[in-house]
């Protein structure tokens, strides 16, 4: 039998999809909006946040899945608007919102998904407007691979910490956690008198590496340690620009350029283009 | 224990091996069976087996040949620690240490019965010499537990003796795997953890999934409140589920097995480490068990004291030596489990119906049951009910069977009002549900489950908002906090419960808890999350006057709901002692002598003191 692609039928438009993608990534492509906070394209899915249930049809019945981790390995029909699936992406919002009144991101996704507000009040907090989604956990393990900080504790005590509770000493400061927060819970502070760098909430504080030339913060020392150790002094050198800040790196290079290139060989002087 | 092992090289000296300990055991004139089950060791069984085997030291020359036995579970926990005398089958119950040498003068060398410690039947009076003459004990059906509390729960001789490993044996010699996997589907076999899976379909599964090697597991993590199956399945005859697991092992072709036994269990974990060495000493684990070139070995694991780990991906991820937390089922653990392999898992009680059912067939098997659900079901028979105990019947008993007819009925005259099965993801059958018959499907439809086989009986004492509350909180306390609708969804059911219990409930509430309901079923990642308002949305359906009644009326119908009732003394009753009067930490009663008292409202606290102190019953809760 010729090989076929499966039909993803969403909303009842058929899409062809890879065996082994997930109806999210189906969804994806051909524009269709489903909400996320714990998924993110460079990680293993988590399925763990649940904003993003939709229903497939079971022969007979509708089971509602998480679309980020549900695999296509044949046709599926799947509702992503149907009235119970946005009950349940809603249900799970409004658990959320109680939790972390204070994010605006989160907010804004929840007035996107139609969830002004939440009727619960406020009654888990091990950790203040996170909403646990792990994806720091997982970007600092599966990226990074410092797997600094952790999911401590359990049910209604979960929170993100490092171990004891304590500033982590595996962490390098890079902030990947921050990127990838969905609702700005972790802060990246720079500490300009002690010449450090902190992640926040976890307490964890690296030193500050500066630009040789101006003094410019160009980022915390271990990371530069760290890529040093993952990609070769070369890359690091030509990604970092030495121990320049990226505008004294342009300088020296428009200087050295200018020293190498005659005077008149060309419509201009280095200077005149780079300022 | 025996002799020193030999390695037994095939069936046939499998079979020598256990004419020999039967010869032995041949030679015994008297065998006294101590429960050292989970209900009797607290009561100081251990020490009655202790005395009773100082006692067989002694009169070793003394020419009545006695062999004490501790065994696992023999069932009627409530008049416990239990001793069975043969031969006669002499069953004493509630026997104290210093009872023994009383036992040992007049039944062991005497051959008479000591009377004080028979059964007596509450009721009519009337005194029971053996367990077949208990009410207790009619209707059961021993099948999982055949050899629990008959053999020495220690001895491999003793459970070889009484016809373990003849399966194995029969598996081995006469069965192909595809063999044996026929012979399951067809007894009809449906898991015992819970789910009720047909067990013959997912070994076949196991059996047609790709990817070497293979594993075999048993789930030994029971945790739901009140349920003790599986916990005496381990102590009373650990062989039985080893012996399961070889055949679960030839028939998948798998030769790796785990053990995953909950840590609060170190009678279980202890047993059935020394059953697996000992059934690697005889060959009965290890390479190419008796002749057939099939190799199994198991290894045993300690649970990590969480019940999610009951979960077959948490319990997988347990045994990886990670996080117990549950993870997507979307690809079914029998195609990836554990280490990403195939994975066979069964509960301990399925385990340990699989020797039974190859050695006498699956249409015996089959005999047993409703159409759907074949076989019998072992139940820990607890709450109020007047005998509490370990109970193996053939599925499709009614309730009123079980809970009247074994358990003997509510204690202290008190009426029948909910029974609770299935653990946290169960739910509470009311009493017009009596007559119905006992099985998955039934169960289901009446909005509870089998579960695993925990029964709680509650009285009219027990208010229903408050085994929701009871449930939902121990759920909160073991949700892993993975799922967003488990860690927060629970939580919130706990806030509202709790609040309709201290009558703050408001109008709207008990949809609240419905609208979570529906939530945790649809979006909740595991089963834990998905059945955590099982408790709560049982009671509602069958009690929603209770919950109508805390919210509307601020009343606890069963009185149980502090604040929600209140105390009155009743004139009549009152003998004036003034007891309660010098009690009340709070002056809140007033009378003189041969005034009955009186409690002022308006100062009460209700904390109950007086109601435990007065003598005479005179203080009521209205």
């Amino acid at each position: 039998m010729r090989y076929r692609m499966p039909t993803v039928t969403i909303d009842g438009r058929p899409f062809d999809a890879e065996v082994g993608e997930t109806i999210l990534d189906v969804a994806r492509r051909n524009g269709i909006w489903i909400p996320t906070l714990c998924h993110h394209a460079a990680l293993e899915p988590y399925a763990a946040c649940r904003i993003c249930v939709v229903e497939i049809d079971r022969g007979g019945w509708w089971q509602v899945v998480t679309s980020c981790n549900y695999p296509v390995r044949r046709d599926i029909t799947v509702r992503v608007e149907s009235e119970r699936a946005q009950r349940a992406r809603r249900g799970v919002m409004q658990l959320l919102l109680a939790r972390c009144p204070e994010s605006p991101e989160l907010a804004d996704l929840a007035r996107r998904m139609g969830v002004e507000a939440t009727p619960y009040p406020k009654v888990t907090e091990a950790q203040r407007n996170c909403i646990l989604c792990g994806l720091c956990v997982r970007v600092c393990e599966e990226r990074i691979g410092s797997a600094a900080i952790s999911l401590a504790g359990r049910g209604a005590d979960r929170a993100v910490a490092a171990p004891f509770r304590l500033a982590s000493e595996d962490c390098i400061g890079c902030g990947a956690c921050a990127a990838v927060c969905p609702v700005g819970t972790i802060v990246v502070r720079t500490h300009e008198d002690a010449g450090e760098v902190e992640i926040s909430p976890f307490k964890s504080r690296v030193k500050l590496r500066r630009c040789a030339q101006c003094g410019e913060i160009l980022g915390s020392e271990l990371v530069r340690r760290a890529l040093g150790a993952r990609g070769g002094p070369t890359v690091v050198e030509i990604l970092a620009g030495g121990d320049l800040c990226p505008r004294c790196r342009r300088a020296k290079q428009a200087r050295e350029l200018a020293a190498a290139v005659p005077a008149g060989a060309g419509s201009g002087t280095a200077s005149d283009r780079c300022g | 224990m025996g002799t020193v092992a030999t390695k037994l090289e095939s069936a046939e000296t499998l079979a020598e091996y256990r004419a020999a300990a039967r010869e032995r055991a041949a030679r015994i004139d008297r065998v006294v069976r101590v429960c050292c089950g989970p209900g009797c060791i607290p009561k100081g069984a251990r020490e009655v087996y202790e005395r009773f085997v100082e006692a067989a030291g002694e009169l070793a020359d003394g020419g009545v040949a006695v062999e004490p036995k501790l065994t696992g579970c023999q069932g009627l926990c409530q008049r416990g620690p239990i001793v069975t005398v043969d031969p006669g089958g002499i069953f004493y119950q509630g026997v104290k240490a210093d009872d023994v040498p009383e036992i040992w003068r007049t039944t062991v060398v005497g051959g008479r019965v000591v009377e004080r410690l028979l059964y007596e039947d509450e009721q009519t009076g009337v005194k029971a010499q053996t367990a077949a003459e208990i009410p207790f004990y009619r209707g059961h059906h021993r099948i999982a537990l055949a050899l629990c509390g008959v053999v020495d729960a220690r001895s491999v001789d003793d459970y070889i003796a009484a016809g373990g490993y003849e399966g194995l044996a029969k598996v081995l010699t006469a069965m192909t795997p595809d063999g044996v996997i026929e012979e399951l589907t067809k007894s009809g076999l449906r898991g015992r953890g819970g789910g009720g899976f047909p067990t013959g379909r997912k070994w076949r599964s196991a059996r047609n999934a790709p990817g070497e090697p293979k594993y075999v597991i048993a789930n030994g993590d029971e945790g739901d409140p009140g349920a003790f199956m599986d916990r005496a399945l381990m102590e009373g005859v650990p062989h039985a589920v080893i012996e399961g697991m070889v055949i679960g092992g030839y028939a998948i072709g798998s030769s790796d097995g785990y053990i995953y036994v909950r840590d609060e269990y170190p009678i279980a974990v202890e047993r059935l480490r020394d059953a697996v060495g000992q059934a690697r000493e005889l060959g009965l684990l290890g390479e190419d068990i008796l002749g057939s070139g099939h190799s199994f070995d198991i290894r045993i694991n300690r649970g990590g004291g969480a019940f999610v780990c009951g979960e077959s991906t948490a319990l997988m991820a347990s045994l990886e030596g990670r996080v117990g937390e549950p993870r997507a089922k979307y690809i079914h653990t029998i195609e990836s489990g554990l280490k990403g392999k195939p994975s066979l898992l069964n509960n301990v009680e399925t385990w340990a119906n699989v020797p039974q059912i190859v050695l006498k067939g699956a249409d015996w098997f089959a005999s047993f049951g409703t159409e759907k659900s074949k076989g019998t079901k072992v139940f820990s028979l607890v709450g109020k009910v007047t005998n509490t105990g370990l109970v193996e019947v053939p599925m499709g008993m009614t309730l009123r069977e079980i809970i009247y007819g074994i358990g003997g009925g509510i204690p202290g005259g008190k009426a029948f009002k909910a029974v609770q099965t299935g653990g946290p993801s169960g739910g509470c059958i009311p009493a017009e549900c009596l007559d119905e018959p006992v099985d998955f499907d039934r169960l289901t439809e009446l909005g509870s489950m089998m579960g695993s086989g925990g029964m709680i009986v509650m009285d009219e004492d027990t208010c229903m908002v408050n085994v929701a509350r009871y449930f939902v909180h121990f759920l909160k306390d073991e949700s892993c906090g993975k799922c967003t609708p488990c860690r927060e969804g629970v939580a919130q059911m706990l806030e509202i419960l709790t609040r309709i219990t201290k009558g703050e409930g408001r109008q709207g509430d008990v949809e609240a808890l419905e609208g979570l309901g529906t939530l945790l079923e649809d979006t909740a990642l595991c089963a834990l999350g998905k059945t955590a308002a099982h408790p709560v949305l049982s009671t509602v359906r069958r009690f929603r006057d209770e919950y109508e009644a805390h919210i509307k009326e601020k009343r606890c119908p069963a009185k149980e709901c502090p604040g929600l009732f209140r105390y009155q003394i009743d004139a009549e009753a009152c003998r004036a002692c003034g007891i309660c009067l010098k009690k009340c930490p709070v002056e809140a009663i007033t009378g003189a002598k041969k005034t009955a008292h009186v409690i002022d409202l308006e100062k009460c606290t209700n904390c109950g003191t007086c109601f435990e102190v007065c003598p005479f019953s005179a203080v009521l809760k209205v």
